[in-house]
């Protein structure tokens, strides 16, 4: 549970329950936490989620952001930090932060839109974890297949190898299609880390497990597939 | 096959250098681009490098394609490593990379960072790299939907990036082509801007890579062009009818 607590002279004005990633504050109406008041400028600061620890980060505001005291650009939050904005006083609650470990600070910042690293530690931190998840998904490489029901193609089995497997008569689609009258290309299948994605070709009718695709699809095992006169099976071995 | 390819880079409206950098080696069949980043012009340095360390790779030959362009992205990674620790002033830059280079009917794909390559085939528009950055991480975990990632504030920190670190991670893959499919690499400069449908249709109804190019970087600046944008477009053709033609006749040996 996370909360932010907003409190003007020692009165309690408002709760608010943190349920989102990002959580503005300032001025504007537009902001999640609106304060009225003239010494908060209108987009003054922003309190975001990264990994399992909140920072705020000060929006280079006029007259800025304070933690327990201390003016920031940006920093972590744990529970019982105040931060102090204008007048006003913003009280961190939060019983999922760790209290034990304090990260480390944490983003070069850039102009907005400029493309950044994270500071060695915290990325090694982070890479960490993330290569931890991933060997967790895929404890060994994962393989999508895909076998040939019904129609006319130029083998049985076909293991989804290549970034991209095309389906179609072309030279360059792996499940080629026999017949006079099959198109070039009917759908492709993209290999990306987040899985297996089917979209049909532009104007063939796709269909997986009988509905329907027109856009992007992303395959699941046992899902059946048709298109021109093809069905197939399309199975994730490990 | 040939390859009529066109590239383009524009600082855009904002930034005042461009640390964008790319290359066509037309001898090498090989399409690549970079996206610098780092203080005092120090991503211009990177971009660069890593540009001109891959190339050079790629001329020594030896080793089969695929683990020369392999190599030529790790050397580049140390070079760019080592020198931003030896020079106070280049500490922290590093780039993206992502390169594509044709051989034969495969096409090697070797990727780091967020810079993209996309393939139009059959009508189809499909991103052929996967981002390297922490939200596309969270998103292929789970836990954070693209319409998420897309909004996201961090969209823009990447997990991987050349000259960060001593050894980096490079996705590498292949794919078989044909004639008829176009390839379109570009900076985050434009896929921040305009979505690969926009990139879809603008490729498909240009003249020529050449217009395409024009066309794509003219639509990000119309959108704020608020970071540097560079994009590679080429079209794979057969050959020409008149050769075709020679060639059958025995004119010209193969």
């Amino acid at each position: 549970m996370t909360k932010i607590i907003l409190k003007f002279k020692d009165k309690v004005l408002k709760e608010i329950p943190v349920e989102k990633e990002l959580i503005t504050v300032g001025r504007k109406p537009d902001n999640d936490i609106e304060i009225d008041n003239l010494a908060v400028s209108g987009h003054h600061a922003r309190i975001f989620k990264m990994e399992d620890w909140f920072l705020i980060e000060d929006l280079n505001s006029l007259n800025g952001t304070f933690v327990n005291g201390k003016m920031i650009q940006e920093s972590p939050l744990k529970n019982g930090d105040e931060i102090l904005i204008g007048k006003h006083v913003l009280k961190f609650i939060s019983t999922d932060v760790s209290t034990t470990r304090e990260p480390e600070a944490v983003l070069k910042k850039g102009e907005a839109s400029e493309t950044m690293v994270i500071d060695s530690k915290v990325q090694q931190e982070m890479l960490a974890q993330i290569s931890k998840d991933r060997s967790i998904t895929s404890s060994g490489e994962v393989m999508g297949r895909i076998t040939i029901l019904e129609g006319s193609t130029d083998q049985k089995e076909y293991d989804l190898m290549e970034r991209m497997t095309s389906i179609g008569k072309e030279s360059s689609a792996k499940i080629r299609l026999k017949g006079f009258f099959a198109p070039k290309f009917a759908a492709f299948v993209n290999r990306s880390k987040e899985g297996y994605f089917i979209s049909p070709a532009s104007g063939k009718e796709l269909r997986v497990n009988g509905e329907v695709v027109s856009g992007k699809y992303r395959l699941q095992d046992g899902d059946i597939i048709q298109v021109a006169g093809i069905k197939m099976d399309f199975n994730i071995k490990e | 096959m040939r390859l009529i390819v066109q590239g383009k880079t524009d600082k855009g409206l904002v930034r005042k250098e461009n640390e964008d950098a790319f290359c066509i080696e037309k001898d090498l069949a090989l399409l690549a681009i970079a996206d610098g980043m780092g203080g005092h012009a120090s991503g211009e340095v990177a971009s660069k490098m890593a540009i001109e360390v891959l190339t050079d790779s790629l001329k020594k030959e030896g080793e089969p394609l695929p683990q020369r362009l392999y190599s030529g992205i790790k050397l580049a990674n140390r070079t760019i490593y080592e020198t931003a620790q030896s020079r106070a002033e280049l500490n922290g830059m590093g780039t993206t990379l992502t390169a594509l280079q044709l051989d034969g009917n495969r096409l090697n794909i070797a990727h780091v960072g967020d810079s993209r390559a996309y393939l139009i085939r059959g009508g189809v528009i499909e991103q052929i790299t996967d981002d390297h950055t922490i939200v596309s991480e969270e998103v292929a975990q789970g836990r954070m939907t693209r319409e998420e990632a897309a909004r996201s504030d961090m969209r823009n920190i990447l997990s991987r990036a050349l000259g960060i670190g001593p050894e980096v991670e490079v996705d590498i893959e292949e794919l078989t082509v044909s004639e008829g499919d176009q390839f379109v690499l570009c900076s985050d400069g434009l896929s921040e801007l305009v979505s690969e449908d926009e990139i879809l249709l603008e490729v498909r109804s240009s003249k020529g890579p050449e217009i395409a190019c024009g066309e794509l970087v003219n639509l990000a600046n119309q959108r704020g062009g608020n970071d540097n944008i560079t994009v590679i477009v080429a079209h794979l053709r057969g050959e020409n009818l008149l050769l075709r033609l020679l060639k059958f006749l025995g004119l010209i040996r193969r």
